[in-house]
């Protein structure tokens, strides 16, 4: 079997120390090696939290700091060169994939993004991703090196021991021209809720008829101890709740103990993300809503009597 | 730029996610011959590009990597408006990976006379990569620009608006570009049975790897589906029942109550 030489970023700090963890887990072979790099923007500190990971080496780019992804995307590859990796590994975030994309059209690479989990054995490499809108894992086989995962972000990633020597680099990007500029940068409203934390969660789509009614979920929330979550609709369409409420495919994913949701169908797209809760209630007034089939306790009938109601049990 | 403007846009015809089904025994989901329509975020795309040309003038070409039946994306996209399709296909079709794709849209846009911008989707609705229109640009070497929730084009100077998880970006960049478009950018008209039925019509041209400089024995795929999936999640299923809603909302207490996960 011959040797994996792992080369593992991020452009979340946090992200990058679980992929040298998780790369630490796999089974790399005698000479096999766990290599991080730090790029620009990275906290200080970052290069000593990812040899503390279990990286064998970290190379810290200089230079590259854009918001063109063509520019990190040739620094990225400018390293790959010099280290030779057989695995790229980075977190299936925004940012990441759209580094992902840039770099595989560049060198050519194999690529999974979305990974939940990677298996390696006898050379042979195969990575489980989520597909079709969420709600199915797919088990895939990688035919050609090096490759390129991008882990989803909550992937496992066991702790390791630091390596016994940690080789650190710096290495200076190549000067390219950028193609595209940021002209701005604005944080987006939100961050009222982290949904992703919570315990309980009350989720309300559009079976709610008003924006002015919203006091009702609140209300229910309140006396669950939970935060207020939405579909998509909500989030997006009707901008009646920011962004971080939004739970599904292309919102937040959650596991709280307890997911409560009013006047939701139950599209697929949404189940993906509420699919880790451990105890599911519905309320909606069509017995035929999909959400049903995936709820522990259903109760049938028109929200707008029975979430008062339930304010009124739960909260004492 | 020179001349009229030349915009690209990739249409995926995908599975179905809806209406594919699990065998109910397995768990398992059978991808060949799953049921396909239009990816979800294409239509957004092919509206983004019509929306461009009706302003500024030029030509919409859809191209789709695909088996024949892809056709029907190609003309959905010319329902919507594009002015041209390209299926791109070889005999005995079987799905290409995100590499080939990637490979074979770069070659479509260099032998089709070149766009001066190629609007994709963030992500397919099946697959989703989500990495195509980076990847794409990277094989070209030229600006690209993802996660588009508005796009102004002056002169040859794109704007983008790109929505980001905790971000907005407005970046800029000049013609020639690649943008993928997310399901915020607009809403997709619904095409009129007259704009349907001319659609129907319409010539598809139809183009084998080899017609866009590509050999096809280096389209072997990168990456291979051994199985597919539904992760079980066990449910209890129970339906409460009570005379009045606070009658429901006590069993529900109680029901809650003996699970733990109250406050
Ligand atoms: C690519 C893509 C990505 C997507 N990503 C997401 C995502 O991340 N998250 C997400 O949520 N959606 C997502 N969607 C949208 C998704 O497909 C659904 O359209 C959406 O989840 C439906 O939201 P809803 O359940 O609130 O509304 P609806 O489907 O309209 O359901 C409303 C429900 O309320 C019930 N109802 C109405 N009145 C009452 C009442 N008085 N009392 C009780 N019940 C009542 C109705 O019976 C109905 O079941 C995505 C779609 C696509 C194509
Ligand atoms: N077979 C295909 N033919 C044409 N365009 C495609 C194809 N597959 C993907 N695309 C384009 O690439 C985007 C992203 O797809 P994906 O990388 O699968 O998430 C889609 O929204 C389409 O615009």
């Amino acid at each position: 079997m011959s040797d994996e030489r792992v080369l593992c970023l991020s452009e979340e700090a946090g992200i990058a120390e679980s992929l040298v963890r998780l790369a630490r887990s796999l089974p790399l072979g005698a000479q096999g090696r766990v290599e991080a790099l730090v790029l620009a923007g990275a906290p200080p500190g970052a290069a000593d939290r990812l040899a503390g990971a279990g990286a064998d080496g970290v190379t810290t780019v200089s230079g590259a700091e854009s918001g063109d992804p063509q520019v990190v995307a040739a620094a990225v590859a400018s390293v790959v060169e010099s280290l030779t990796p057989t695995l790229l590994l980075t977190g299936s975030t925004k940012r990441g994939r759209e580094l992902a994309g840039r770099l595989a059209g560049r060198l050519d690479l194999a690529v999974v993004t979305g990974a939940t989990s990677i298996t390696l054995a006898a050379d042979r490499l195969t990575v489980e991703r989520e597909t079709l809108s969420g709600n199915a894992i797919a088990t895939e086989r990688v035919e050609r090196r090096p490759a390129l995962v991008a882990m989803l972000p909550g992937f496992d990633a066991p702790r390791a021991a630091p390596a016994a020597s940690v080789t650190r680099a710096e290495h200076p990007a190549p000067v390219v021209a950028a193609l595209v500029e940021v002209r701005e940068r604005r944080p987006k409203p939100g961050g009222e809720v982290d949904v992703e934390k919570a315990e309980r969660i009350v989720t309300i789509g559009r079976g709610l008829k008003r924006k002015e009614d919203l006091v009702l979920i609140e209300a229910l929330a309140r006396a669950l101890h939970a935060e207020v979550g939405c579909t998509r609709p909500l989030a997006a369409e009707a901008g009646w709740l920011s962004d971080d409420h939004w739970i599904g495919l292309t919102g937040h994913r959650v596991h709280p103990k307890l997911y409560l949701a009013v006047g939701v169908s139950g599209a697929v797209q949404h189940l993906v993300g509420m699919r880790a809760a451990k105890v599911v209630v519905a309320v909606n007034k069509d017995p035929k809503a999909p959400i049903f089939a995936q709820s522990d306790y259903a109760l049938v009938g028109d929200l707008y009597q029975i979430v008062p109601a339930l304010t009124k049990a739960l909260g004492g | 730029m020179a001349g009229k403007l030349r915009i690209g846009v990739a249409v995926k015809h995908g599975v179905d996610v809806v209406l594919t089904r699990a065998d109910k025994a397995t768990g398992l989901i059978a991808l060949a011959g799953a049921p396909r329509k239009t990816s979800d975020f294409d239509k957004n795309a092919v509206e983004e590009a019509v929306r461009l040309r009706d302003k500024h003038g030029g030509v919409v070409t859809a191209i789709s990597v695909g088996g024949p039946n892809a056709k029907e994306a190609l003309r959905e996209a010319v329902a919507i408006g594009a002015d041209e399709a390209v299926l791109v296909t070889h005999d005995g079709w079987a799905d290409w990976d995100t590499r080939a794709v990637g490979r074979l849209l770069a070659a479509a846009s260099r032998t089709l006379g070149g766009f001066d911008l190629l609007v994709l989707g963030e992500g397919s609705t099946d697959h989703f990569s989500g990495i195509l229109g980076p990847r794409v640009a990277g094989e070209l070497g030229v600006a690209s620009v993802a996660y588009a929730r508005k796009i102004t084009l002056e002169n040859d100077l794109l704007l983008v608006e790109k929505d980001l998880e905790r971000e907005v970006e407005v970046v800029a960049a000049h013609l020639p570009a690649v943008v993928s478009v997310g399901q915020e950018i607009n809403t997709p008209r619904l095409p009129t049975f007259l704009q349907n039925l001319k659609a129907s019509k319409k010539e598809v041209r139809v183009l084998a790897p080899e017609a866009l400089g590509v050999d096809a024995a280096t389209l072997r795929p990168s990456v291979v589906a051994e199985r597919v999936r539904v992760p079980e999640v066990p449910r209890k299923l129970t339906t409460l029942t009570g005379a009045t809603p606070e009658e429901l909302a006590q069993r529900l207490r109680e029901a809650l109550a003996s699970e733990g996960v109250l406050p």
